[in-house]
């Protein structure tokens, strides 16, 4: 009996949604760094449109703060709104009326955000001219990472979406664990689960092949697909980066690295995958919770950017231990992160063989 | 019995929740021998060939394969065994050739010789795609796969299903030469008539028990022909009371004779009357049962 068959034979039979599959992971990861300059230069003209509103602050509690504007041609009305966050989702009308200038008292402590707009003759959506602010040195984007939920992408470290690193950090590495995680989740469920729905079991379970071997024959395709999927990736990203000269400030050695420490990454996905598919023996049972695994933990490590007290749930999740923004940011890579991860795949593994060992082939 | 036991089955049960797979089964399969294992469906012949190949776990009982422990010793067992299941897919999207060369690989057997023989024989087009396939060719790859090894022991559940009458001729041909060449053949089947054809020995079980294990000639011994007739001359019951008849039954001018013996001249008594209509029936597995074990309490008798 030659080791690897099973593994051989499922990729061969996997080639074709492989190779289209790795298309589309070049095409995005190299597209991302592609459209960094172009997304730059919009971002660079909206920030300076923070200029033309002049804020003065009072040196005093209960000073007057005067906002003022450059006027607008064509302009019939301006329009002030007032919110304590940069987002402005909670934002309050302050003023409405043809001034360019309002003066107002500082009844508050905490900071607050103005956004200026404009009424243009002949249209009914306002324009932003420009947002102000009353903390000193603020940027609007950094403000934006203190929010958790952006947070769990840097690690809680601050970045600007200025720099090619802040870009791709948010653009690429906070969905491709989607791309990537979901796509060997469905497909690791699959190889298996459907060897049970399709009946496919009874005939490779009568040659000489232990369930053991089977697993592991299963798991090893699945990692030589998330190295393909991983290798790609780097090839699409670095390629990008070259395109834009921008290697000297993402270096290839970082983008072997932040990729490389998703591949662990994707075979606990695999391995969770597999588990659930010898458990339940369905294809959209086990789809349904690996999917669900992965979200959830997705899910884990948000909510353990909240707050101190919550910061247990970070622990517990595997997103924790893929920590590509710490490559990017602080060029460290945590080794030890990822012969974590790589072990646990392991130990999921050979829970999966146990159970299968367990079960019934259902005919 | 000094012949080589190939598999022995000693009190197997096996419960699915409540419900009853099989229930302290018995039952000796010997060295170059057909076994049939005859039942109706649900009766537990698959649950029994599945416990053999380890695919399930037993409740309780033992399973001896070749002197080896059926599910401790399962690879080791399956290097020595093929088998056909009663319901099997196969890997989508590749010629038939390529997934039987598959199989042959993971059963560590190279030659590809006796799959292209065993192909050419059953006539099947060996460079189909497997999705293409009807239901009775998929069942020749499974057949092929089974056999393709050159294994000693294959354990065949309802091996002749989907197939058309002639290739069931020609497979029953392929399992002869099989036995001839010492193979050990365990054959799960519901049709009586099959079985006869090609096992030295059978194994009838009914919800999940074994009721007889007989050698083929005392069953059929046993369970006979049926003859119907109807004659265009008068005759009467006494006439047909010969040698051979167990029992005669009449209806409308019909005859239903039940022949355990001497069928020739029974035949010969009976084409001394002008017929109108005549036909011989073996025994269904349902007749058989009606007739014989259904009123069986003791399911070790017989045993031969």
């Amino acid at each position: 009996m030659m080791t690897g068959r099973i593994t051989y034979m499922e990729l061969r039979t996997g080639l074709k949604g492989l190779l289209i599959f790795g298309l589309l992971v070049i095409i995005v990861s190299a597209g991302m760094p592609l459209i960094f300059p172009t997304y730059r230069d919009a971002l660079t003209e909206e920030l300076e449109g923070a200029n033309k509103v002049d804020l003065e602050l009072p040196n005093e509690q209960g000073g007057m703060i005067t906002l003022s504007w450059e006027p607008l041609e064509n302009a019939t009305s301006y329009m002030v709104l007032e919110d304590n966050r940069s987002s402005m989702v909670t934002a309050k009308i302050k003023y409405m009326g043809n001034e360019t200038s309002i003066s107002f008292e500082k009844d508050f402590e905490e900071k607050r955000y103005y956004a200026v707009m404009a009424v243009l003759n002949g249209t009914s959506d306002p324009i932003l001219i420009g947002i102000a602010t009353t903390e000193k040195g603020e940027d609007p984007f950094q403000e934006l990472m203190k929010n958790p939920a952006y947070a769990g992408f840097t690690g809680g470290r601050n970045i600007s979406m200025l720099e090619v690193k802040g870009f791709i950090t948010f653009e690429f590495f906070s969905w491709w664990w989607m791309l990537a995680g979901l796509f060997i989740a469905y497909l690791s469920v699959s190889v298996i689960a459907s060897d049970f729905e399709n009946k496919r079991m009874d005939v490779m379970l009568s040659t000489p092949i232990s369930r053991r071997r089977y697993l592991l024959e299963k798991f090893s395709a699945m990692s030589i697909i998330a190295l393909i999927i991983v290798l790609a990736a780097m090839a699409g990203l670095a390629g990008g980066l070259a395109n834009i000269n921008a290697l000297d400030e993402f270096s290839a050695e970082a983008v072997f690295l932040t990729l490389i420490g998703c591949l662990p990454f994707l075979m606990v996905i695999a391995a969770v995958g597999m588990l659930t598919a010898v458990l339940f023996q369905k294809v959209r049972t086990g789809m349904g919770i690996t999917f669900a695994f992965v979200f959830a933990e997705f899910f884990l490590y948000t909510f353990g950017n909240f707050s101190k007290s919550l910061e247990w749930m970070k622990t517990i999740s595997i997103f924790k231990y893929w920590d590509y923004s710490s490559v990017i940011i602080d060029n460290l890579f945590k080794t030890g992160d990822f012969i974590l991860l790589t072990v646990l795949a392991f130990v999921l593994i050979i829970i999966g063989i146990w159970v299968f060992e367990k079960k019934d082939i259902p005919t | 019995m000094d012949q080589e036991k190939v598999i022995e089955i000693k009190d197997l049960t096996k419960m699915y929740g409540n419900h009853v797979g099989v229930k302290d089964l018995n039952l000796t399969v010997y060295k170059g021998e057909i076994t049939g294992f005859l039942g109706p469906n649900g009766a537990g012949k698959t649950t029994t060939i599945r416990s053999c190949l380890a695919l399930i776990a037993k409740t309780a009982g033992e399973i001896t394969i070749f002197e080896l422990d059926s599910h401790k010793d399962a690879v080791a067992i399956r290097k020595k065994t093929g088998y056909l299941p009663g319901d099997f897919g196969l890997i989508p999207s590749v010629k038939v050739r390529s997934y039987l060369k598959y199989m042959l690989s993971l059963r560590g057997c190279d030659s590809t010789k006796k799959m292209i023989s065993l192909a050419k024989r059953l006539e099947l087009d060996l460079n189909r795609k497997t999705n293409e396939l009807s239901k009775g060719n998929k069942q020749k790859v499974g057949i092929i796969q089974s056999l393709m090894a050159d294994q000693d022991l294959i354990i065949m559940d309802e091996p002749t299903a989907g197939l058309d009458p002639l290739m069931q001729q020609e497979f029953y041909r392929i399992l002869r030469e099989e036995k001839k060449q010492g193979k050990t053949i365990f054959m799960a089947s519901h049709n009586l008539a099959e079985v006869e054809k090609v096992c030295d020995r059978v194994a009838i079980i009914r919800k999940g028990q074994l009721k007889v294990v007989e050698e083929i000639q005392v069953l059929q011994e046993k369970t006979g022909k049926v003859l119907e007739v109807e004659f265009r001359d008068p005759v009467t019951i006494d006439e047909l009371k010969l040698e051979g008849v167990s029992e005669i039954q009449q209806d409308n001018g019909r005859f239903i004779l039940t022949i355990h013996k001497n069928l020739d001249s029974v035949i010969e008594a009976v084409s001394n009357h002008q017929i109108l209509n005549m036909s011989l029936k073996t025994y269904s597995l349902e007749q058989l049962f009606l007739k014989y074990y259904a009123n069986e309490e003791d399911p070790e008798r017989g045993d031969a």
